[in-house]
């Protein structure tokens, strides 16, 4: 029996501690509730942005990239075939990216720059839309991406030309 | 047009069931260890030193997350943190764009590692890249803030 004068009137009972099943049982119960709902938060941004992204792929806007991209690869000490990859994994994703490294001639140090490049750079248009949803500018971040991917890649092969 | 719709359905249908499984045990073994001790000194640790790059120990657990498994998820927790407890949008910021530069860690990383690219490069240089770039982009916001009061 508690005193009657040891808890301020109003104040929350004093619970009785949670036994160890209890605890786990409700950590799980908000666990799969907050996977649940950050799932369908993902969801509800990536698949209309991959409906997009197959409808550019569609209208032929990566291979038009690609081409003007050409160029620039040379400043990465890429052949210019490296555009095509480089864009693929931009506006679909790093397997899609791969797969078309596949088909291109590179030694070593060719991969490993246009890794880095790919690495920072891919997927600007689903996880775009993650970050927008995160409240940031999901364009501003993906041309970040693209503009500091290149510099690192740039970056890196000036170095390996180095050393 | 009909293979177009086929390739979005089954392509959809991959991508969720992708983040279903990986997104739902994440955020229950989140929820199972955030409390224990050996989860906060992992969390301590990594928030040591995430600190340099300007976050806070609240940020670091997402930011976690968004390096080892990656950026969509990282987002997840992202999006589910600033819901329960405000993370400040300068956060946000400085954990996008370091996780902008380097997320997926090991997967990201191996895929390209098996094609031959060089594990110093493609791990430690991005990640001192993505540090670098952080905080130059942090200084220029700030500067961008103060000056024009957004």
């Amino acid at each position: 029996m508690s005193e009657p004068h040891d808890t301020q009137p109003g104040a929350p009972l004093p619970q009785p501690p949670l036994t160890f099943g209890a605890v786990v049982r409700r950590d799980l119960r908000v666990g799969v509730v907050a996977g649940l709902q950050t799932f369908w938060d993902l969801a509800k941004v990536m698949i209309p942005a991959y409906g997009a992204t197959l409808v550019l792929e569609r209208l032929g806007v990566i291979a038009w990239l690609a081409d003007l991209a050409r160029p620039l690869m040379e400043a990465l000490g890429l052949p210019g075939d490296a555009a095509v990859p480089l864009v693929v994994g931009y506006v679909l994703n790093i397997y899609a990216a791969v797969g078309s490294m596949q088909a291109l001639d590179l030694d070593p140090r060719q991969v490993t720059v246009l890794a880095i490049a790919i690495l920072i750079g891919h997927n600007l248009v689903v996880e775009g839309a993650v970050l927008h949803k995160a409240g940031m500018n999901g364009f501003a971040f993906g041309a970040l991406r693209i503009v500091a991917g290149l510099a690192a890649a740039a970056t890196a092969n000036l170095i390996m030309g180095l050393v | 047009m009909a293979d177009l719709l086929k390739t979005f359905a089954a392509g959809s249908f991959d991508l969720l069931l992708r983040v279903f499984l990986i997104v739902v045990p994440i955020m229950v073994v989140l929820e199972l260890f955030e409390g224990t001790k050996a989860f906060r000194a992992v969390v301590r640790a990594w928030a040591r030193l995430v600190r340099h790059v300007g976050l806070d120990e609240r940020s670091a657990a997402p930011t976690l997350i968004g390096f080892l498994f990656g950026l969509a998820y990282g987002g997840g927790v992202i999006v589910r943190d600033v819901r329960r407890h405000d993370l400040g949008r300068r956060q946000v910021f400085i954990m996008s764009t370091f996780l902008s530069m380097v997320h997926a860690i090991v997967e990201d990383s191996l895929i390209f590692i098996a094609l031959g690219a060089s594990l110093f490069w493609v791990v430690g240089y991005r990640i001192v890249w993505a540090a670098f770039v952080t905080l130059l982009l942090t200084a220029v916001a700030g500067l961008l803030v103060r000056r024009y009061r957004l």
